[in-house]
């Protein structure tokens, strides 16, 4: 179905499946962001233009969702990039511009490879519509044009190596432009490209899959290894959004149906848990004024929504059953285990790094929860619940990760994801998420049945124990949970890693920063502004200028 | 319903009263190591009926709801893993795709609670008891997964546990391979962190923490707490038989031999814990990603040749 039919004598726009799915949650998650940041924005300067810039992103990313012609999409992501830098900027803190100027340069970047991966497949197929194209990897520029367009999505999408814009947003950026952009317009956006070029412009082969397996995996162990030594709520956020696409990856990368459909089922999940936690983050800050782990704790009894929102997010992420996280990952495992009936031994690996991984984001989500709700406070806080307009969100997504958990089946992916797919995605003895959430909650009546056999119904407060001493008299023996892995982070190699890592040497922009300063630096003795000398250089640029022009005459 | 009635029969009832006598077996046979007579048969029951009835303290400053909260989802993830693995061993056709994944991942959720329970006490020995469970969580997470797969590969890549015991039953226990035999001891190993015993007693560790993640609890969440305990002693060793011994066969001779293959994989814990000191938290994730990760990508490559 052509929207725009022979404009320009070419179908430019095309409405399917997949991009309708991802246009109806680009709309959802815009809503939210609106309303969430009409509580969360309040007062502040510049508000029209942030509005704005909103509305603009929208359109923008709808235009990428249902462009059919590359070039259409390539304009329309460009702006992506640009309303980014635009809307970082109102986070207002020291490093805001710096951050911002980080992002632009980084998607910029990958933009421009985009551009060149363009160039390519016109070169080998003189078409640019998607609809038109099937590559195969059969000459060396398919291959070139593949990875060119693929560290686009990867940059969009926060996949590593290109993933460092995503933690400092996250730091700096305004709590609902992070969750609105990096944590799931982003996601949606950078997998549906992905997904679009793996799956309809070119043809996969078991080799490019292997790529995205190793970036996948990379991915996830190790940004959430990143994640569990942070200090800073939303830095460490940031540094699961960076994680979880490794799944998404792993599960295009499978190649199978189960496995892509499972990729996509996990950006969609991903969308929705990592905004509502982006969005319950955002309501601590604006309640207590800080991000600083070490200065947060025991918010669970002032807090409660938030506190319920954020824990079931928290577990969602986590892969915990029977939440929406547990039923996508779930399918890519599945996914890694189909591949392995085709041969090959590698496949262990790509599936342990995946469920290893998921115990390492439970762990750092633990690490949250105990340092910003539960644990002792670091000071005695009068605070109060924050106002609908930005709880509204968070209990919407909330209750959206248990319905998308337990119906998993019946909901999502029937309506929304297998529609989208044009493949056939067999699901014999699908996982009984409903019936096990009934069988867990009887399991917790029983236990419930228990406590009234016993005294749980009359409780009586004491003070907490800690060997005879008062907490209150000994502020020191206070544990806010900050430091909770540093012995995991001391073992052997991974100490050397993470000094490695707190130099920026795996910042592809830092790398990038002292490669171009270094050329700078040989090319500034040049530059030393003393006039006679930029004179000699005009001199013996135009000596070289006549020598070459007048050749032939002499 | 007919799972309501599975899931109260055998992942509770069931589950429950082997997991109480396997605690006194335990007891019994530490006692007996320590030149003691040890309690009776009944102690386990009469320790948690006693608790039931002493009063239920709550800290001050904790959030109540998941200070009580925690310790119910502990025993309702316990509860249903077990069900999970009694429907499979009970019928081998009756299973679904990657339950033996969902086992996995519901297997954590008992430590999950107990960190919770640990966070939510707001007491300071409590939250470094609970951080070190987790830690413990990730040492020993590693080694199993990859542990874990082992059978998988042996059966021809199939995640469902009911094809594992299916497998077993035609070509032999996988614990007969070497692959088989190397992985369960990695497997063994995790079993003992995983119930968080000596030498991985460091979340409660009582002679510095005073218990630990479980300090501030009384009464009635320590009574669910225990009772969540001794069930784990039976199903974190069930799951240890589905894989490796074929299951826990239930006619005619085969339920002897269950019985006693049973008996002594909790005996073999009991010794272990007996005669090991405990190591420091990082010892123990370093033994766990150091030594016992290497067993396993052994025991993986070996399965891999069909050893």
């Amino acid at each position: 179905m052509n929207l725009v039919p022979d404009l320009l004598g070419k179908a430019l726009f095309k409405v399917d499946g997949m991009s309708v799915f991802i246009g109806i949650f680009i709309v959802f998650f815009s809503l939210l962001t609106i309303v969430y940041s009409l509580g969360f924005m309040k007062k502040r300067k510049g508000l029209g233009h942030y509005y704005l810039y909103i509305v603009l992103t929208i359109v923008a990313s709808l235009g990428v969702v249902f462009a059919n012609n590359l070039i259409i999409l390539m304009i329309f992501w460009g702006f992506l990039g640009l309303l980014l830098y635009l809307l970082i900027d109102f986070g207002g803190k020291e490093r805001t511009s710096y951050t911002a100027k980080k992002a632009f340069i980084i998607i910029g970047g990958t933009d421009a490879f985009m551009l060149l991966g363009l160039a390519f497949i016109w070169h080998l197929n003189g078409s640019l519509n998607i609809d038109k194209l099937s590559i195969a990897f059969n000459t060396r520029l398919a291959v070139l044009a593949y990875l060119c367009l693929a560290a686009g999505a990867f940059a969009k999408a926060g996949a590593m190596p290109f993933h460092t814009w995503v933690p400092d947003t996250a730091e700096d950026a305004p709590t609902p432009v992070t969750a609105f952009l990096p944590a799931s317009l982003d996601k949606l956006l950078g997998i549906y490209f992905l997904a679009r070029i793996s799956l309809d412009v070119f043809q996969m082969d078991p080799a490019m899959n292997r790529v995205l397996l190793i970036v996948g995996s990379v991915t996830i162990i190790a940004a959430v290894m990143m994640a569990l030594v942070q200090h800073d709520l939303k830095r460490l956020l940031g540094y699961h959004a960076v994680s979880q696409v490794g799944y998404m990856v792993l599960g295009i990368g499978t190649g199978v149906p189960i496995g892509i459909a499972g990729g996509i089922f996990h950006m969609l999940n991903h969308a929705i848990y990592k905004s509502c936690l982006f969005l319950s983050g955002g309501a601590v800050e604006k309640k207590t004024g800080t991000t600083d782990l070490s200065k947060l704790g025991g918010l669970a009894k002032f807090m409660p929504i938030t506190f319920i929102t954020f824990l079931i997010a928290s577990f969602a992420i986590s892969g915990v059953p029977p939440f929406n996280g547990f039923a996508s990952k779930w399918m890519v495992y599945q996914g890694i285990i189909e591949t392995a009936k085709a041969g090959g031994r590698l496949w262990i690996v790509w599936l342990v790094a995946a469920m290893f991984g998921s115990a390492l984001t439970l762990a750092s989500f633990m690490k949250l929860i105990h340092a910003v709700f539960l644990g002792q406070p670091a000071k005695n806080r009068k605070i109060t619940e924050v106002g609908p307009a930005m709880w509204i969100p968070t209990v919407l997504l909330a209750s959206l990760c248990v319905i998308f958990g337990v119906f998993a089946l019946a909901i999502p992916l029937k309506m929304l994801i297998l529609p989208s797919l044009n493949m056939n995605v067999v699901f014999t003895g699908f996982w009984g998420s409903g019936l096990a959430t009934i069988l867990l909650i009887v399991g917790i009546i029983i236990g419930f049945i228990i406590y009234l056999l016993g005294t749980a119904t009359k409780t009586r407060q004491t003070e907490i124990f800690v060997g005879g001493e008062t907490l209150k008299d000994n502020p020191d023996m206070r544990v806010s949970g900050t430091e909770f892995y540093n012995t995991v982070s001391d073992i052997g190699i991974l100490k050397f890693i993470y000094k490695m890592a707190e130099k920026k040497l795996f910042d592809i922009y830092e790398v990038g920063k002292s490669i171009t300063f270094g050329f700078n630096g040989i090319l500034r003795y040049v530059h030393n502004g003393i006039l006679p000398t930029y004179l000699a250089w005009c001199l013996l640029g135009m000596i070289i200028l006549f020598y070459i022009l007048f050749k032939h005459i002499w | 319903m007919i799972y309501v009635v599975y899931l109260i029969v055998y992942g509770f009832l069931l589950t429950a009263v082997v997991g109480l006598v396997a605690s006194w077996i335990d007891r019994k046979v530490t006692a007996r190591v320590q030149y003691r007579v040890g309690p009776p048969i009944l102690q386990p029951l009469i320790d948690i009926v006693k608790l039931l009835g002493k009063e239920t303290l709550v800290p001050k400053g904790a959030s109540k709801t998941a200070f009580l909260l925690a310790p119910l989802v502990g025993l309702g993830g316990v509860i249903l893993v077990s069900t999970l693995l009694w429907l499979n061993n009970i019928n081998t056709s009756n299973t679904f795709i990657g339950d033996l994944i969902v086992a996995v991942y519901l297997l954590t959720i008992p430590s999950i609670s107990i960190i919770m329970g640990g966070f939510a006490s707001a007491n300071p020995l409590a939250s470094i008891g609970a951080s070190r469970e987790m830690k413990l969580v990730l040492g020993y997470e590693l080694p199993f997964v990859l542990a874990v797969f082992v059978p998988v590969i042996h059966s021809g890549f199939s995640i469902r546990l009911g094809d594992i015991i299916a497998f077993q039953a035609v070509n032999g226990a996988i614990v007969g391979s070497w692959s088989g035999a190397l992985a369960l001891i990695v497997v063994i190993m995790c079993v003992q962190a995983k119930l968080a015993l000596v030498p991985f007693d460091v979340p409660e560790a009582e002679t510095e923490l005073a218990g630990g993640a479980l300090i501030e609890y009384s009464g009635s969440g320590l009574a669910v707490y225990k009772l969540m305990k001794n069930m784990l002693l039976f199903t974190l060793p069930f799951f240890v038989m589905i894989l490796f011994m074929g299951g826990f066969r239930l006619k005619g001779i085969q339920l002897l031999y269950s019985v006693l293959r049973y008996v002594g994989l909790v005996a073999l814990i009991t010794v272990i814990r007996n005669t090991n000191p405990r190591v420091r938290i990082d010892q123990a994730v370093r033994f766990f990603w150091g030594p016992m990760t290497i067993i396993a990508i052994v025991a993986v490559i070996l399965a891999f040749k069909g050893l």
